[in-house]
């Protein structure tokens, strides 16, 4: 115990090499709670509930695009071999955020309308209530087990990009290049030897032959030597193509956003209705309408998110897929200070980064606890959050 | 003298029924259904000591499995290195943990209490669940305790009676309180923080009592769950157990002693008790697609007619009582009917046991009690015998207003 159990991990280091890709990925991860966190956040903002439904939300998102793709023809089971378009995941993604907002409108009617008078402890008994429903109630109708995956075929952007901020020291080029001469001479060698010796099979060679064939595997063990220095000695970003538009999707959708919440009539309810619920109800302003548009668009942005996520990741799906990165999603907004948009956006980003981070920094096992430290480390600051304003309770 | 007489005799009283919970045991002679009765027995504690932080004192927690899992966890752990059978007899160990657990519990409770007491509401909640977190993924972190594959408890300590005496200490501790000027303290920071600090109450130091209090009992139940169970699994410890202990002090009313235990009991009996349900002539029961769009279908009908009962019938008194009772229950003829109306469509074609919708109906039960009865079954009451007489009053026929 103690000292011993931290020494390897202080005698490896962390690997600055990698920094740009953890970087990179968290930042990706962090846009898509980002979106989830939204969802959370405006609903909060409006009417001062957790919807712990959320996760949810964002799990039959992903099973309604896995759906849309099998209709599409790539189930495991259908024959005949469909070619990815962009078409395909365009309609995945639309039929997602349809899907889920007609589920959160339902949800919001249903189960959280009739409570809206009530305290809201017993809201939030309902939205866990709620949650539970859909988790075990989906895995009656949903394919659960064994746990299906969107098939990788259905994404046209497979193609990888490699970004290379510094180069390798020329010397470890060098080195890769003379090994791999050197592993080519060997391999013709082995065939020349075998050729003479007239067998088709290694294990059959000569104790000459042998050696011949370890020299050769030497110059394998060299070239993965020499080709792993190059790797550690040079900084590069892989950045797959489907992640720059989930990115690119994520930014779009951001803007719409924004542009429906700061330029539209709608969106000046919903802010209006989020500043002071009783008074915009009495200004004329339809708030049922409002609490509905609401849970719609939040539940779209995590159909939307859900979507590219088990998409472009390819993680299998349960029905309980929603609930990490709901519970991650609800920290992000949280963290941003609840009720606030860039908030929500900011405190994603966040996220993401934190657990690529603390993987990178070899706490792969601690990565779930991580967001929740950076949470309550900032709570006791800043017990509004981030970009949230801690109003004193007026008496 | 009455005074002692009654103290001496209501420990009397304890004890006696905590030695007949564990004579029961031999009774039921099942040894699945009896340990179902004493994890239950663990629940009451950790709802009613939940209750004293959530429902008296309004401190929303909801990070209660944190306390239970360090309570098991340490004393589990203790056990398995330290115990030696010859040296001490095995319950006085097991009380002996009882009160290690306890502290262990709430000396993480006075470290997770006094700087987050200060945040209020939902940011108190999200704090409390983030150390739940934290803790569960700590212990699937430490090798010594079986990471997440959890470890085992050796030797197994069971005393059933333990369980209930821990139950009925939590009870008379809560009940006590409330009784007593001292309780009153805890409902005035529930009901007004800035009122009861004009009035002289230091409220971060009611709130921290019951923060410590309460983990301190979760503790003590954790740690009699462990060595009853004989095996920790980090997976028991996480925040779907903090969700349903919390649902359980509100089902059962926050704030309402009796609502809590009632609720602990029944939403632990509850799913084992789905799990084997057998229709009349012996065959595990069974609904198809048809029956279950019946629950929904009757669910919503419910709702609906209890709410509509109440503008049918403006005045209170045996006709609206009847018709609140018929539109609670006729609803439910909807699942055998379209159970067999629609057995014969493609609704139908699959048919689901009970035992794997147990847990639908578990949500299907926190959403209906929700809706129906806000505050939870019991209310801000208490069981009493005047509370009963009321419930059958209003089906008298003549009432005024």
């Amino acid at each position: 115990m103690g000292l011993e159990l931290y020494l390897p991990l202080v005698a490896a280091g962390p690997d600055f090499s990698t920094l740009p890709q953890q970087l990179t990925n968290g930042l990706i991860l962090g846009s898509i709670y980002a979106l989830i966190a939204l969802g959370y956040t405006m609903v909060y903002g409006v009417l001062r509930l957790i919807n712990f439904a959320h996760g949810e939300v964002y799990m039959l998102g992903a099973y309604t695009a896995l759906l849309v793709s099998w209709a599409f023809g790539f189930a495991p089971t259908s024959p005949g071999d469909p070619k990815a378009s962009v078409l395909v995941l365009a309609v995945m993604l639309l039929a997602s955020m349809v899907v889920c907002a007609a589920v959160g409108a339902v949800i919001e009617y249903l189960a959280y309308r009739p409570m809206r008078k009530q305290s809201r402890i017993s809201a939030l008994i309902t939205a866990i209530g709620v949650s539970l429903l859909l988790q075990y109630g989906g895995a009656l109708f949903l394919p659960a087990s064994p746990p299906p995956t969107i098939s990788g075929k259905v994404d046209p952007f497979a193609s990888i990009a490699t970004l290379t901020l510094s180069p390798p020291p020329a010397d470890l080029v060098d080195a890769e290049e003379a090994a791999r001469a050197e592993l080519a001479a060997r391999e013709t060698s082995l065939e020349q030897t075998m050729e003479a010796e007239g067998v088709r099979n290694q294990f059959d060679l000569s104790p000459e032959g042998k050696e011949v064939l370890q020299a050769k595997q030497a110059a394998e063990r060299e070239v993965n030597r020499t080709a792993g220095a190059v790797e550690t000695g040079s900084i590069t970003i892989k950045l797959p193509q489907n992640r720059l538009v989930i990115l690119g999707t994520v930014v779009g959708l951001m803007a719409a956003l924004w542009f429906l919440v700061m330029k539209t009539k709608t969106g000046r309810s919903m802010r209006a209705a989020s500043h002071d619920f009783e008074s915009a109800s009495l200004m004329g302003i339809n708030v049922n309408r409002v609490v509905s548009i609401t849970f719609m668009i939040g539940s779209a942005l995590a159909g939307a998110g859900a979507m590219m996520n088990a998409t472009f990741t390819g993680t299998s799906l349960t029905t309980f897929y929603g609930l990490l990165p709901g519970v991650k999603a609800f920290v992000a907004a949280v963290l941003g200070g609840i009720g606030n948009i860039p908030g929500a956006v900011l405190g994603g980003l966040i996220m993401g980064l934190a657990e690529e981070l603390s993987v990178w920094a070899g706490f792969s096992g601690y990565k779930d606890a991580v967001a929740f430290i950076i949470l309550i480390v900032v709570l006791l600051f800043r017990p509004g959050g981030l970009l949230g304003s801690s109003k004193v309770e007026k008496v | 003298m009455k005074f002692w007489t009654v103290r001496l005799l209501s420990v009397a009283a304890a004890f006696a029924f905590a030695f007949a919970m564990q004579g029961l045991g031999s009774v039921i002679g099942d040894d699945y259904a009896y340990r179902v009765i004493n994890v239950s027995g663990i629940f009451i504690t950790l709802a009613v000591s939940l209750n004293l932080i959530n429902g008296i004192t309004g401190q929303f927690s909801i990070g209660h499995a944190a306390f239970y899992q360090v309570g098991a966890y340490v004393t589990g752990y203790m056990t398995l290195k330290m115990f030696d059978p010859g040296g001490m007899h095995p319950t006085l160990w097991l009380i002996m943990m009882m009160f290690v657990g306890a502290v262990a519990a709430g000396l993480l409770g006075l470290v997770v209490g006094l700087p987050s007491l200060r945040l209020r509401g939902d940011y108190l909640a999200i704090v409390t669940l983030g150390f739940n977190e934290i803790i569960r993924i700590i212990s699937t972190n430490i090798p010594e305790v079986g990471g997440a594959a959890g470890f085992n408890i050796k030797p197994k300590i069971v005393e059933p009676w333990l369980i209930w005496m821990l139950a009925v200490i939590c009870i008379a501790l809560s009940r006590n309180l409330l009784k007593n000027a001292h309780g009153l303290t805890f409902w005035a920071v529930r009901e007004d923080e800035v009122a009861s600090s004009a009035m002289g109450v230091n409220n971060t130091r009611i709130k921290v009592v019951a923060f410590v209090v309460g983990s301190a009992l979760a503790g003590a139940a954790g740690v009699l769950y462990g060595h009853f169970e004989g095996f920790l699994d980090p997976k028991v410890f996480g925040m779907q157990q903090s969700f349903i202990i919390l649902t359980m002090v509100v089902l059962g009313g926050t704030g309402s002693i009796t609502g809590s235990a009632l609720a602990a009991v029944f939403l632990t009996v509850l799913p084992e008790y789905l799990r084997d349900l057998k229709d009349p002539t012996g065959n595990e029961l069974a609904l198809n697609g048809g029956g279950i769009i019946g629950v929904f279908a009757a669910s919503i009908l419910m709702i609906w007619a209890v709410k509509r009962m109440k503008t049918m019938f403006p005045v209170k008194g045996r006709n609206r009582s009847l018709a609140e009772v018929g539109a609670h229950l006729v609803p439910w003829a909807l699942v055998p009917l379209l159970n067999a109306v629609l057995a014969s469509t493609p609704l139908a074609a699959n048919t689901y046991r009970v035992s794997e919708l147990r847990m639908v109906f578990f949500a299907l039960v926190l959403i209906l009690v929700m809706q129906l009865r806000p505050s939870g079954v019991f209310g801000h009451h208490e069981f009493s015998w005047n509370w009963l007489k009321s419930l059958f009053s209003r089906f008298r026929k003549e009432q005024t207003a």
